[in-house]
């Protein structure tokens, strides 16, 4: 990186004179842009909205201010300027079209790098220049307001703000207090380190399963005291309230999500020539914060295949007779426990021919195969595929799906397509409402139990003698509706005393696994059970087939099958039998 | 200080015996008396119910629920290579802290037994001897002589240090 001007080199002076506030000002900051890109996208469908001006106003001059008042001028030279092209608007002198919209959106695009590239400056990464940029930007909004009033695209100038919003008017040492944040439905909101929120929720975690082992203990349960058995089922409900309201604690809505989808939608849209209307059903379904974070990349990739792929070009909408307009719809919903997220489109829909003809090109199907449309719309979710001939800006270089499929599955969820050629394609992701816990069956191996997690499993069954084919002599694969699966005898691979041996009355659990099968064989299942996931800690990272650990009723750990990591078990001992 | 020792050749870091003069918890496997810092040391709890964990060396017994917390079972009559024997009334399991590749790890070892803290001066205590090339003593601290009998005091870190595989990039 070139060096920054010695002006950069007084604002981390400044920043590192106060860093804890300037830290609450990186992050306060960070959320005021967040809040402005929504409002401008929302502004971007409804032009000259005077209520959706002052939303957009207020954030920018706290940002302004706060900058300001710590002595970060670039950050506060910058906003200043889109806040006077902001300030025309809002008076009513200068229509936002489309244009303004753009500078603006680029606007806090860059702000938001210089916010995070001073903090990144005061850990001691090299700095960013943006000079340039800043350049451009500043010369590019002086334009605009040296165009004159009325864009020739713009509509009418919206009336005048009703009322003029009360932060402004403030003094700017209010504005500078970034500690509490003000939310729109007047609830305040007090911001927790997710350390210190994790720590507490693995608390809670101990304290419900403290006072389960309590309520489990041979003492109590011959008690007849009933004065101790009301109390103690006192202490179950709190307990299990609290733990209720501290996962809660870490859910947060999908909105923030969606806005970022919507930004991206709008910068696919303009850079393809793609006109797209994007509704969004379900902004404040909530999820763990932890899947939030895992599932912006997929999301953005899919979305950028979406508009790629999916939406026809002008010609092919309309030789189609649709509007030129592509809906593109995204929403989210709780469904049985699960979190369900789709990517909705009217475009072309999959190309099932020519999806088939590139699997047998590249030797996944071989040539005659007969598939059924829905298996061969699956096969874009495998390694190295993509249908578009010529690589493009947007997507199309061949790793895209496969990569969604195992960022997804890495979250315990699962992906679909369904498709009509011609109508659209939708992607349907289901993912769990939270990482911290997972539905499991318990089963008893030996002296040991295991917990499959339930999402894993397709069935459990006793099967019959003759469904069980052995080869030289062991029990190897299992026959069920036509399929051979094979067996996984889950005591001898983990090497467990007093496991019962795989025979006609052996109990086996079907599990699934990114299209492929596998029949673990236990001792008896035991029960279905919400468990939370433990690591087991660095001693244990090479182990196979295991996730994790679950601390199960009677506080005994019970280890988390991990059905991927057990199919790798069998293909090792497939060669090792083959060698 | 009278016990000044001479310095081992490759050893500016080594510890001085007498710095090493400070508590030790003393317990026993076999025969033999050892001790660790107490500083080390969180708690020493009855040997529970231990979950086995596949593909793992044979001293490594499995994990138990500590209050919440899941924790790794080193067997260390497994790890020096004394024949195996059944867990009984005095088998205890020491909870202890030990620094794997830089960071804070609790785990559990199972001793024998586990006999008193010792108070040891650093007079008591004697460099780790050479054994010559078939014994491994990178991981003994010292040696002390305490009412006759000597105790092996350990260095945790490198006996419980091999232990722990290289980071892997694995998602759980």
């Amino acid at each position: 990186m070139v060096p920054e001007a010695p002006v950069h080199d007084e604002e981390l002076v400044a920043y590192l004179a106060d860093p804890e506030l300037s830290g609450m000002f990186v992050t306060d900051a960070v959320d005021h842009l967040g809040t402005i890109e929504a409002v401008l996208l929302k502004l971007d469908a409804a032009p000259g909205d005077s209520k959706l001006l002052n939303d957009l106003f207020r954030p920018f001059h706290t940002v302004k201010g706060n900058a300001g008042v710590l002595g970060f001028t670039s950050i506060q030279d910058l906003a200043h300027k889109v806040e006077t092209l902001l300030d025309l608007a809002r008076s009513g002198d200068h229509a936002l079209g489309a244009a303004e919209i753009d500078v603006v959106l680029r606007a806090v695009d860059l702000l938001l790098l210089m916010t995070q590239d001073l903090a990144a400056r005061a850990a001691g990464q090299p700095a960013v220049n943006v000079a340039d940029r800043r350049r451009s930007l500043t010369e590019a909004i002086d334009a605009l307001i040296a165009a004159g009033p009325s864009p020739p695209d713009g509509p009418n100038p919206g009336p005048a703000p009703m009322e003029p919003p009360p932060a402004l008017d403030a003094p700017r040492g209010d504005d500078a207090a970034p500690l509490t944040m003000r939310s729109g439905d007047g609830h305040s909101t007090v911001k927790v380190s997710t350390q210190k929120l994790d720590s507490l929720v693995d608390l809670v975690g101990e304290l419900v399963i403290a006072q389960s082992i309590l309520a489990e203990d041979p003492i109590v349960l011959r008690s007849a005291d009933d004065r101790l058995n009301r109390q103690l089922a006192h202490v179950k409900r709190i307990a299990s309230e609290l733990q209720r309201h501290t996962m809660s604690m870490r859910m947060v809505p999908i909105r923030q999500t969606f806005q970022k989808m919507a930004r991206h939608v709008r910068d696919l849209s303009r850079k393809s020539g793609k006109p797209i209307d994007l509704v969004l059903v379900g902004e404040e379904t909530e999820l763990d914060r932890k899947v939030v974070e895992h599932i912006t990349d997929p999301l953005m990739h899919m979305i950028r295949n979406t508009v790629d792929h999916g939406i026809e070009a002008a010609a092919g909408r309309a030789a189609a007779g649709k509007p030129a307009t592509s809906r593109l719809r995204l929403s989210a919903f709780h469904q049985a426990g699960y979190i369900v997220i789709e990517i909705d489109d009217d475009g072309a829909g999959l190309d099932t021919e020519k999806i088939l003809e590139k699997a047998v090109a590249m030797g996944l199907v071989a040539e005659g195969e007969v598939l059924a449309p829905a298996d061969i719309h699956q096969l874009i979710f495998r390694p190295g595929f993509s249908t578009k001939d010529e690589v493009t800006e947007l997507s199309g270089r061949g790793v895209g799906m496969d990569v969604v499929r195992r960022n997804v599955e890495a979250l315990r969820g699962a992906i679909d397509v369904r498709t009509v050629r011609g109508q659209g394609t939708t992607f349907t992701l289901r993912l769990p409402l939270t990482l911290a816990t997972v539905d499991g069956l318990v089963v008893s191996v030996g002296g040991e139990r295991f917990v499959i997690p339930t999402f894993a499993i397709r069935e459990s069954l006793r099967p019959a003698a003759e469904q069980i084919h052995s080869v030289r002599g062991s029990s190897c694969l299992i026959q069920i509706r036509e399929r051979l699966i094979p067996i996984l005898h889950l005591g001898e691979t983990f090497s467990i005393a007093n496991a019962r041996p795989t025979g006609a009355d052996a109990t086996i659990v079907v599990l699934e696994d990114g299209g492929r099968s596998l029949a673990v064989v236990v001792d008896a299942l035991l029960g279905k059970q919400e468990v939370v996931i433990k690591g087991l800690g660095e001693m244990f990272t090479g182990v196979r087939g295991v996730a994790g650990g679950a601390i199960l009723g009677d506080g005994r750990i019970g280890l988390i099958l991990d059905t991927g990591g057990l199919m790798g078990l069998i293909d090792r001992t497939a060669l090792g039998t083959a060698a | 200080m009278e016990t000044t020792l001479a310095q081992r050749p490759n050893g500016a870091e080594e510890p001085q015996a007498s710095a090493l003069a400070g508590k030790y918890l003393a317990f026993a496997l076999g025969q033999e008396e050892y001790g660790l810092p107490v500083l080390k040391v969180r708690e020493i709890i009855k040997v529970m119910d231990i979950t086995q964990v596949p593909q793992v060396a044979a001293h490594v017994r499995g994990v138990i629920n500590l209050r919440g917390k899941v924790i790794p079972i080193i067997d260390l009559r497994l790890k020096f290579g004394f024949p195996a024997q059944d867990y009984t009334e005095r088998t205890c399991i020491i909870v202890v802290d030990v620094s794997l590749s830089g960071s804070k790890v609790m785990m559990g070892i199972v001793v024998d037994s586990v006999s008193e803290v010792l108070n040891i001066a650093g007079a008591d205590i004697d460099d780790a001897p050479d054994f010559g090339g078939r014994t491994k003593t990178d991981y003994i601290l010292a040696l002390a002589k305490v009412k006759g009998t000597v105790k092996i005091l350990l260095d945790l870190d490198r006996v419980l240090g091999s232990d722990a595989p290289p980071a892997s990039d694995r998602v759980f």
